[in-house]
């Protein structure tokens, strides 16, 4: 504080100085411009006076000052001006800050870039320093709120859980909806889970939404690509930067749960009176039941006079969560010759979860070396290593607070032979771990045969390997009890290998025609192998799941899956006198995968635009300056199947036909998969040789705006994808010997609009306050599905018995379909008028409405067939967010806010303690919540619906950017703290997040954190 | 120059590729996986067939816990524990609905299984070079699990699709119900070529033989016989009874009098010992769904013990056989209590019969060598001892489910023959073993059938029989809901059909 006084009262006396030297003197003042980062700008434009200068390539410039003059102006088109007062100084340093895109910067659009201004399709981008400073295990996650139309949901606060990408909307049914991950120009896969690349090496991620951009990427561009684009070696003197963010997490709800050991003990009484149980075997009684005393409800208050009051009152909140620490570093250093440049960093990420023993921790290291050959060759290669370890599991803090956490010989205390709750056991002896190690590489050639034609070929090679290990003692899990010790190592291990070959031509002939034309082709080729060793029944459980071979019971089990893809490439931008711009598009796509009578898909695309702004008409309205229409049409695909899924596949199994033969195996038709909920095997494996890609016909209409040298933009689109062709799992009838079969049919439809917008509304000498938002609407329609009207997706919900999201024709994807509810039955004889039979029927039951029946009125009883209908869409009306920012000399503060409005979500969760105090009793008519009863078969119902809608403070950071040379060495320090998910508006069940997943059905995931995080951004 | 020579490499290699990869067909070559196209070409792919259409009756949605859920439940033997879902008590309290996960879960599981009878009918026959007589024991076998399926789903569901060839392509999906008489026709040829196709060998635990389809038709003559003549609900088809008890006394008769490799058994207990029946030469098993402790996983061993056992807290040890005083003690361990044995079928014994006395455990030793008396009220209740694995590995246990057994059988052939001497034989035969005397001489036919039926009750309780008598009797309401004070809502005679063949076959309809 002091020294701040000090340093003030020496700057004022400097001024004074100042004013009174300058008389007609002129001198050399000098310095470096550099960005927000620490890296030098090159070509930013400073002014002193009349005289003007320009930055070189280390960002240094030299200018002369003239003695009156008091200040020099930075300016650099898309960032912000800056001035800044001379003081008599000869070396003036400056930071330039900015998020806008200059319109000359190259957006990455695959197989090449183009001029932001010469983009004719749908195409966002964004830089990877406008990321959210926070703990994220997958990049994914960060671009929640950022693009428009990009929509991130992530459902589980669990470290190194994920995130549900959705660009424009579901275009599948059942196949995937994820976009294409292309890093540096090689396709990854599905977004979700971009855990190999270290935010802080995001030079820029590229968002293809339309068709005409995602066409490049044919079969896999349906769904919208997002192109990440890692930081490049850049020559110069080693650059080192180091980022530090240490973070501190809370539960961000108050989990709702039973806050005193008597009310809970008396609803579980009345429960289970209700359910029908005799009343002598009522739970808490204070008897013993298998072995363990429960005790009575009097004891519970104190109020029995032969025992003393119950002690026991164990609060699982406290002991299954924490406020988990996290750290993350990354190192990096960069610089190089013309010829050989380079740039590399490591990270160390570790996040801690809530739940105890719950961690994940990941390495990163990052390798990009650029080498010129000659004057017409360049080579390079760019590595990632990655590796992560996830250990520990969601833990339920929901268990009865009248039992301990261990018994009087200091064993878990289990509440009978079959309690396998106790959530410190679990944390405490379940073996969860998985470890992930990846390796990605990219080598190019790039020849450039003369100024206007080049090839490059690049070969990348991408590995990753997954190990899973389990252990479950007998005493702590069910199927650990079940299988007498439960252990397993489950491998899994991934090759793509990809050569990619195109040429580049870019000439512009006559002055007026710029043609720029990408051909090529590609080859890629993918390989997953599994395999998992299971044992069950060990003698002990010491040595976990490190020696599967003592178990007495083995089960192996491996796969392989292979898919081989061929395609041919190609893109033509031909921009007439830089005013008309045409883009025509073109991909074939050839993949094992497809169908016998399939094999080779064409996704062509086309696009125009034209830049009003260049037009002469406009040249007198000088403060646009961008105004741009652009439309588009076009084809893309998703070939979102597996492999081998047009053929049929039969099933295994074995049979015991006597001690003589043993089990003898067996094969034949239908392909046990996995098991739903009640433990039916759900049995595919019927071919189909027609099985091929879906394809999405859209077009695009888009607007940019841009006033006053970008300083206030807008962007807006209008699209419209039909998809047809739609690969799904048919559910057929079971009485075939088949659940399900892979076809295409069907038809999807989204519409939308999106509108992004970015305004600097004050760039003054030391004050900067720019807003910018994004919203998007998307409208989601099911329009056919061959034979079907409706279809149920996800899983079988044992509470409910149904599927609760449906594709139903004419409504949005995934809505909700069930009973419709009202409110809770009075009487006896309200329950019967309502249709209701038994003990459905019965005062404080759910009153479900009879909406029709046979024949189309209704029928006086309530049945799946005619009394179900839509009771909820759980896709948001829209999507929106908007941020701020505000920086005053060095101290700069930014808030995000993000939002979805109009979705509903299934509460599964809905009956919660706080809820069930308010149950419907004889004496308290309640017509919100039902009766007690352990042994109510809820319906699914709209009695479950709740308004999803809410508003969240994402992130809110503050930073401090110390003078540049303060220490000797060191160009940058940022100081900065970030809060995520700060606050959250909404209606919805107050004990969870309202963010769940795609399906919109609280499923009571891991809870979300609230993030309070401290970072340090330091450049020598 | 060498810059020159590397643009050369390239382009050629560019040229190499493309032209490699345009010709390349793409085709998919599957690793792991047996199909149509590798399949059915040898005599081991012949037997592993059928190896496949038997593995389905010991799954859990079928032999090994489904049916038992979906027989047992709704008659006066068994009801559930408190918690065990909706649907078991939709079927407990007989108001089963379209959505019954239950009813879904065994429909599933019985088509599956004619899914692959169907496969073994249809392409066992073209296995080139295999010996005739293999070929027609796999095929007669591939018809016999084709008609047990059938004849459960018209049992159970009434009028069902009929599916007789293998499903290649989708478009043989749609399928309409057929009626019953058309599914007993296809039950009873189905079973007349087993029995012809068949050997009367018994080679192996757990396959059908000449034998069994003779059982099963018995049985299926007496259904439809006694359906018929007591004017059950969908049996109206059924003309002449008498001509149907003919055909079900003359296919009992084969089993009963005409072959060696089946027989009764003397002593109660015998009859449900794993160690005695899996192993003996002849013993009372026609035909079982058939598991071994050493399985890998439920379905290959059984589970079902546990449906029956109740957990009282501890290890249960019962003696072998109460009605021997110098019988030893066997440890059974405890099971879920998920079954409960309800107090109208348990004291409806004569006190004296040893299938009460013998083969329902009402008392147990617990670890501490002290006796615990269970109540028929009581949360651990007497169960039966039918389903039990001394010899148990954890939950892992041998207990066949038993779907033919010759006592069973003995019972048809009293009910057809009616009160004849060798009619009367038979009953009494069952009712000695039981401790009990005679039937009274001189029964009116319908009062000897009627006694019969009640035997039945007895000798057969919770092998998943009691309720396919009480339909084909027509007395769901008489014994049911008159005796036994049940209430029925639907499903009275015919469950409904799942609500997912009605949404997914475009031609049902409920």
């Amino acid at each position: 504080m002091r020294r701040s006084v000090l340093k003030t009262c020496a700057a004022f006396c400097g001024m004074l100085f100042t004013i009174q030297m300058a008389v007609g003197q002129s001198r050399q003042v000098s310095g470096v411009v550099r960005d927000s980062e620490g890296r030098p700008l090159a070509g930013v434009t400073v002014k002193a006076g009349g005289q003007t200068a320009t930055t070189d390539q280390a960002g240094t410039y030299r200018i002369t000052v003239e003695g009156a003059t008091a200040a020099l102006t930075f300016t650099s088109v898309g960032l912000q001006p800056l001035d800044v007062a001379v003081n008599n100084r000869e070396e003036i340093n400056a930071v330039l800050t900015g998020t806008a895109v200059d319109l000359d910067d190259v957006v990455v659009v695959g197989y090449g870039g183009v001029k932001k201004s010469d983009l004719t399709g749908s195409v966002a981008t964004l830089k990877g320093s406008d990321l959210n400073r926070t703990p994220a295990s997958s990049v994914d996650q960060l671009l929640q709120g950022k693009i428009p139309g990009v929509q991130v949901a992530i459902s589980s606060g669990q470290p190194g859980a994920g995130a549900t990408v959705r660009i424009r909307g579901n275009s599948s049914l059942s196949g995937s909806n994820a976009p294409l991950v292309v890093v540096d120009g090689f396709p990854w896969g599905d977004a979700g889970d971009l855990k190999q690349i270290n935010p802080d090496d995001i030079e820029s991620i590229e968002v293809l939404k339309d068709a005409s951009s995602a066409a490049i990427y044919g079969s896999r561009g349906a769904n919208g690509v997002i192109m990440v684009t890692t930081k490049k070696a850049r020559a110069g003197t080693p650059r080192i930067t180091l980022n530090t963010l240490h973070t501190l997490s809370s539960l961000s709800v108050k989990p709702d749960l039973w806050r005193d050991g008597i009310e809970e003990a008396v609803y579980a009484n009345e429960a289970a009176r209700n359910g029908g149980t005799p009343l002598s075997q009522l739970p808490y009684l204070g008897e013993v039941r298998s072995g363990v005393y429960f005790p009575s409800i009097a004891e519970l208050r104190g109020l029995d006079p032969n025992k003393p009051q119950w002690s026991t009152n164990t609060d699982w909140v406290n002991l299954v969560y924490r406020n988990p620490f996290s750290q993350n570093y990354t190192l990096g250093i960069d610089g190089g010759s013309d010829n050989t440049k380079y740039s590399m960093s490591g990270n160390y990420y570790k996040e801690e979860g809530l739940a105890i023993k719950n961690a994940y921790d990941k390495y990163t290291g990052r390798l990009n070396l650029d080498q010129k050959v000659n004057h017409a060759i360049s080579a390079g290669t760019n590595i990632i290593l990655t590796y992560t370890n996830n250990t520990g599991q969601n833990l339920s803090a929901g268990r009865s607070r009248i039992f301990p956490v261990y018994d009087e010989n200091g064993n878990y205390f289990r509440t009978s032979a079959m309690d396998f709750g106790n959530p410190i056991a679990i944390a405490n002896e379940v073996l969860n771990k998985s470890k992930t190690i990846d390796v990605l590489g990219t080598l190019f050639f790039n020849v450039k045969f003369t100024e206007w034609l080049q090839f490059r070929t690049q070969l990348s090679t991408k590995f990753g390997n997954a190990v899973g290990d389990v252990y479950e003692p007998a005493s702590v899990t069910f199927r650990g009890y079940e299988n007498t010790g439960y252990g397993a190592t489950n491998n899994f291990n991934n090759n793509e290998l990809v050569n990619e070959n195109y040429l580049t031509l870019d000439k512009t002939f006559h002055d007026i025609h710029r043609l720029n034309v990408v051909g090529g082709f590609s080859l890629q080729n993918s390989k997953t192998r599994t395999s998992n060793l299971m044992g069950m029944n060990f003698v002990n459980d010491n040595l976990q799941n490190e020696n599967l071979n003592s178990a007495k019971t083995k089960v192996i089990s491996n796969g392989l899956s292979a898919s081989t893809l061929h395609s041919w490439f190609g893109r033509a931008n031909y921009a007439l006198l830089d005013k008309y711009l045409v883009t025509v598009t073109g991909r074939a796509d050839g993949s094992t995968k497809f169908g016998d009578n399939n094999k080779w898909a064409f996704f062509p695309s086309a696009a125009i635009a034209w830049k009003l702004n260049e037009e002469s008409f406009m040249s007198d309205i000088s403060f646009f300056s961008e105004l741009k229409m652009r439309a588009s049409y076009g084809l893309t695909g998703n070939q979102g199947i597996s492999p081998y899924q047009t053929l049929d596949r039969f099933g295994s199994e074995r049979y015991y036909v006597g001690a003589q033969n043993g089990f003898m195996t067996g094969f034949g038709p239908g392909l046990a998969g996995a098991n739903n909920e009640q433990g039916l095997t759900i049995v595919g494996g019927l071919g189909n040789k027609s099985l091929k890609w879906e394809t999405t016909t859209s077009y695009d209409i888009g607007l940019d705006i841009g006033l006053m040298d970008q300083r206030f933009t807008v962007t807006l689109d209008y699209y419209n994808k039909h998809t047809k062709d739609l690969l799904r799992t048919r559910t057929i009838a079971p009485s075939s010997g088949f659940d399900q079969q892979w076809v295409n049919d069907g038809e999807i439809s989204n519409r939308g609009f999106e509108l992004g917008f970015n305004a600097h509304i004050i760039q003054q000498d030391d004050l900067f306050w720019s807003v910018g938002g994004n919203f998007a609407l998307n409208r989601n329609k099911v329009i056919a599905m061959g034979e079907s009207d409706r279809v149920v997706t996800g899983s079988l919900i044992e509470m409910v018995r149904q599927n609760i999201n449906h594709f139903i024709i004419g409504q949005p994807m995934y809505a909700f379909y069930g009973y419709r509810a009202n409110g809770i039955i009075q009487s006896l004889e309200d329950g019967i008028e309502a249709g209701l039979t038994g003990a459905e029927a019965l005062p404080g039951e759910i009153k479900y409405m009879d909406i029709s029946g046979v024949n189309g009125e209704p029928d006086g009883t309530i049945d799946p067939t005619y009394d179900r209908m839509v009771i909820g869409d759980p896709t948001p009306n829209f999507i929106y967010s908007f941020n701020t920012s505000l920086s005053y000399k060095r101290i700069d503060l930014s808030a995000q806010f993000y939002g979805v409005y109009g979705n509903d979500i299934f509460d599964l969760q809905k009956m919660t303690p706080s809820r069930q105090i308010q149950r419907w009793t004889p004496d308290n008519p309640s017509n919100l919540y039902p009766r007690a009863n352990n042994t109510r078969g809820y319906k699914a119902s709209d009695f479950f619906v709740e308004d999803g809608s809410f508003l969240r403070l994402q992130n809110l950071t503050v930073g401090y950017n110390f003078r540049p040379g303060l220490v000797r060495g060191i160009s940058t320090i940022r100081v900065y703290a970030s809060g995520n998910n700060l606050a959250t508006f909404t209606k919805f069940n107050r004990g969870f997040d309202p963010e769940v997943g795609i399906d919109g059905i609280n499923w009571g995931n891991y809870p979300r954190p609230r993030a309070y995080s401290f970072g340090l951004t330091v450049g020598f | 120059m060498n810059f020159n020579k590397i643009i050369v490499g390239l382009c050629l290699s560019a040229l190499i590729g493309g032209t490699f990869f345009s010709c390349s067909k793409l085709s998919e070559e599957p690793y792991g996986i047996v199909n149509s196209n590798s399949f059915y070409k040898t005599a081991d792919d012949a037997v592993s067939g059928l190896i496949y259409a038997y593995a389905i009756l010991p799954e859990v949605g079928y032999y090994s816990r489904g049916y038992y859920i979906i027989t047992e439940l709704p008659t006066e033997n068994l009801t559930a524990k408190s918690d065990a879902g909706q649907a078991n008590f939709e079927l407990d309290q007989l108001r089963t609905t379209s959505t019954n996960a239950d009813l879904d879960n065994l429909w599933t599981y019985l088509y599956r299984g004619i899914a692959r009878a169907n496969a073994v009918i249809a392409n066992v026959p073209n296995v080139p070079n295999m010996p005739e007589a293999d070929q027609n024991q796999i095929i007669g076998e591939g018809y016999f699990l084709r008609a047990l399926h059938y004849f459960n789903l018209v049992r159970l569901f009434g009028e069902v699709p009929l599916r007789l060839e293998p499903l290649v392509e989708a478009e043989q999906i749609p399928a309409e119900k057929s009626t019953i008489p058309q599914i007993y026709e296809v039950i009873i040829n189905d079973l007349k070529q087993g029995e012809a196709l068949m050997t009367l060998n018994k080679n192996f635990e757990g396959r059908a033989n000449r034998a069994a389809a003779q059982a099963l038709l018995a049985k299926v003559y007496l259904h439809m016989a006694s359906s018929g003549s007591s004017n059950a609900l969908g049996y109206d088809f059924v003309g002449n009874a008498d001509l149907l008890y003919q055909e079900a006394l003359t296919y009992a008769d084969k089993v009963v009098n005409q072959q060696q490799v089946f027989n009764f058994t003397d002593i109660l207990p015998d009859i449900w010992n794993t160690e005695v029946y899996k192993n003996a030469a002849v013993s009372e098993h026609i035909f079982d769904a058939a598991v071994d402790r050493t399985g890998e996983r439920e379905g290959n061993y059984s589970k079902l013990p546990n449906m029956f056992l109740p957990d009282p807290g501890f290890v249960m040890t019962i003696p072998y056989n109460p009605s021997d005083p110098n019988s030893s003690m066997i440890n059974i361990g405890r099971g879920w209590n998920h079954f409960q044995m309800e107090a109208a079928h348990f004291d409806s014994y004569n006190d004296s019969d040893k299938r009460k006395t013998d083969l329902i455990v009402s008392q147990v030793v617990n670890p501490d060598g002290n006796t615990i008396e269970l109540g028929i009220n009581d949360f651990s209740r007497p169960f039966t001892r039918k389903f039990i694995d001394p010899l148990r590995d954890a939950d892992k246990m041998s207990t066949n489910s038993p779907i033919i057994r010759f006592s069973d059988i003995l019972l048809v052939y009293a009910e057809a023959a009616g009160p004849t001497v060798e009619g009367y034989a038979a009953v009494n035969k069952i009712r000695t073993r039981a401790g009990l005397g005679p039937l009274p001489a001189n029964l009116s036919m319908s009062e000897f059938r009627q006694a019969v039926i009640e035997e039945r009750a007895y000798e057969l309780a919770f092998e998943g029989n009691r309720l396919f008598d009480l339909r084909r009797t027509n007395t769901m309401q008489k014994i049911l809901v008159e005796k036994y004070g049940k209430s029925i809502t639907s499903g009275a005679y015919f469950f409904p059909i799942p609500q997912r063949e009605l949404d997914a076959n475009p031609l049902m309809k409920p």
